[in-house]
């Protein structure tokens, strides 16, 4: 049965009138104290499971609730940890950094206001991909998501943790224009255009006049996002593109080196992702069908899984969007650098607008069948990922790739490895899939995840996005000028925190008030 | 036991969410009208991924219908994560074609979670809205093909 852990200096006598005071402010149909409550906020992919209790969960489902929660939370001085869907499943979900926090379910906020003009909307924080795309389809409106592999949460949430989709608008956080806040001490404010009132062009440019704080309130905690602008693609012509395999391992530098440059000069406009074997292994099967041995898979079985389907060591699907006949001249020249650098099998592909429509992530097509790997070892999954922005270089790629995957030798885990193209980046993402019902196992995640990150910190290479577990420890990798960055984080949290009641410990972020509870 | 999955294309990833490989036998139950003009029949090779159910592709639907479709086809439909596992384990592994599901079962699985399902949150499904949504299973098997 759940545990009932209270915030810092807040004993059960306070967070039950607490609990009576929020019950008050919303209605006691949206306050959830009971030990279900509890364990339902907990995080389903820990690695620590005695760790991110939550005290309970309220769901606000207006600013005005927003509000008057965030008041009772500055008068009884509880923490409150704001999700909007909660389904960023492998960085925490629903639970907080802090014990005994209070979480703030925003899933039913879920209104959408769609400029089909324009294609630009504004959602809630409850909104989720399949919402969205609901509403495209329901209104028939020629506009594309870009989706990401877990689209079962939240269009909001997955821009301010800046989680990416497969389009050439797959960058979310970048699409984002103008937020509406609710500060820690109740103020709502407007950015960008949306601080002019009655300006019609809040979603047409993000900066306004003066300092432009979008990116403020993205993987921060000075502030409950309430409405997101965004700008969607318009549904393209024509899409055509090839998916291309590699043999070898040390074929990651060529790719890299063909590719990137492609992406810089924007003949490619989307965001490829170059990955290895597992990522389909691990969707479609589970690893007692091809090995009972432990410790990571041997070259045998990695060529037993690449012969059954068909894989490279390395793949990755290049797409172009856009005007046919621009398609057309693009991919002759995609077609002539993929080919010089001795792919195993090139698979081309092409759409155009009246034939019947891919379903998969290059259309932004919502879907939530990638999660299917946490079976892989059987019993309860899970997964984390170790994410570096490393620089679009080959050479570098294949040294970051060789080092880790010497460590998940070491530590005896499956290597699930990716390398995602931004316009000067890449994201490194390295999945470790785990099973929650194998002990030995799981006393190796966290051991296995500081070594990565110290690795990468000794090649200057930080994470972009993590766990709760891990966001102390990244921060603080984050150390130019003594920790330059986190002190005016923490000088701004404290001036528009001043009780510390919203998402203490964030992204490393910590108020004055519970800088005990920090770790590293 | 269901071990038949094809490949429909690899590669799609991120944060280890990947892959797209699609489960052989549940496109039977899969098509859906796409709203969007289409000609033309698929060309052959494997099936593609059917298009999500999602409340525009049931119009006119209400109760537990409406509020399992809104909440759990996403992973409960033709091409999701929820139909993928359990269809390791037991057939039909959507549940709207399920007649053996109890009301109280759906609920506590729901709440609890069960095996990689993450327990859903009182604050995203309410009380109410979760007994529609089991008494709706409970009263099946449905079709599931509208």
């Amino acid at each position: 049965m759940a545990d009932s852990p209270t915030p810092p200096r807040v004993d059960a006598a306070t967070l039950k009138q607490a609990q009576r005071a929020f019950e008050s402010a919303l209605g006691a149909g949206k306050v959830f104290f009971e030990a279900i409550d509890r364990e339902g906020y907990k995080d389903k992919f820990a690695v620590n499971d005695a760790a991110h209790h939550p005290a309970g969960a309220i769901a606000p489902t207006s600013v005005e609730e927003v509000q008057a929660a965030l008041k009772v939370a500055n008068q009884y001085k509880i923490p409150l940890w704001p999700v909007s869907r909660g389904k960023n499943l492998g960085y925490g979900g629903t639970a907080p950094v802090m014990a005994g926090s209070v979480v703030m379910d925003l899933s039913g906020m879920k209104k959408i206001e769609f400029d089909p003009q324009f294609g630009t909307v504004i959602v809630e924080p409850g909104v989720g991909f399949y919402d969205l795309y609901d509403f495209i389809q329901k209104n028939n409106l020629p506009y594309w998501l870009s989706t990401p592999g877990n689209s079962w949460g939240s269009v909001m949430g997955n821009a301010l943790d800046r989680g990416v989709g497969y389009t050439p608008y797959g960058e979310n956080t970048k699409n984002i224009c103008g937020l509406e806040v609710v500060l820690p001490t109740g103020e709502v404010v407007r950015t960008g255009m949306g601080a002019f009132s009655n300006a019609p062009t809040w979603q047409a440019y993000p900066f306004g006049f003066g300092p432009g704080w979008d990116q403020m309130f993205v993987q921060s905690n000075f502030g409950v996002v309430t409405k997101m602008g965004m700008w969607l693609m318009p549904e393209p012509e024509s899409l055509m593109g090839m998916d291309v395999e590699f043999d070898r391992p040390e074929d990651l530098k060529a790719m890299v080196d063909t590719i990137a440059p492609l992406r810089r000069e924007r003949v490619l406009q989307q965001s490829p992702s170059i990955g290895n074997w597992l990522r389909a292994a691990a969707v479609a099967t589970r690893r007692e069908e091809w090995t009972d041995k432990p410790g990571a898979l041997s070259d045998s079985v990695i060529d037993a899984i690449r012969k059954k389907f068909g894989l490279g060591w390395w793949g990755v699907s290049l797409r172009l969007y856009g005007r046919e006949e621009v398609n057309k001249a693009a991919y002759k020249i995609l077609e002539s650098a993929i080919k010089s650098i001795n792919p195993l099998i090139i698979k081309p592909t092409s759409w155009v607008k009246g034939q019947p429509l891919e379903y998969s992530g290059w259309t932004g097509t919502p879907m939530t069948f990638p999660m299917q790997n946490v079976n892989w070892y059987g019993g309860r999954g899970g997964h984390i990922g170790f994410s570096p922005i490393i620089q679009q270089d080959g050479t570098k790629a294949l040294e970051q790739f060789r080092r880790t995957y010497a460590r998940y030798q070491e530590y005896g885990m499956d290597y699930q490895g990716s390398f995602a193209f931004g316009e000067r980046h890449l994201i490194n993402v390295n999945a470790m899939i785990f099973n929650k019902d194998d002990p030995a196992m799981m006393a190796k995640v966290d051991p296995f995840f500081r070594q990565l990150v110290a690795d990468a910190k000794t090649h200057g290479y930080g994470e972009y996005r993590t766990h709760l577990d891990y966001m102390d420890l990244v921060a603080k990798s984050y150390d130019w000028n003594g920790g330059a960055l986190n002190k005016l984080n923490t000088r701004v949290k404290d001036a528009l925190d001043p009780n510390g009641i919203l998402a203490p410990g964030k992204s490393g972020i910590w108020p004055k008030a519970y800088a005990g509870e920090k770790k590293a | 036991m269901n071990r038949a999955l094809t490949i429909a294309f690899a590669a799609l990833a991120m944060a280890g969410c990947a892959a797209a490989a699609q489960d052989a036998k549940a496109p039977a139950a899969a098509p859906v009208a796409p709203a969007a003009p289409v000609a033309a029949k698929p060309p052959a090779g494997p099936p593609p991924m059917p298009k999500p159910i999602t409340l525009a592709s049931r119009p006119g639907v209400t109760g537990g219908e409406a509020m399992f479709v809104e909440h759990c086809a996403q992973c409960h439909g033709p091409n999701g994560m929820g139909t993928g596992l359990l269809g390791r384990r037991v057939q039909p592994a959507m549940l709207e074609q399920r007649d053996n599901l109890a009301a109280a079962y759906v609920v506590m699985a729901a709440r609890r979670g069960v095996g990689n399902m993450p327990a859903i949150p009182r604050g995203e499904v309410s009380d109410a809205d979760l007994k529609l949504i089991a008494d709706y299973l409970a009263a099946g098997p449905h079709g599931v093909a509208k």
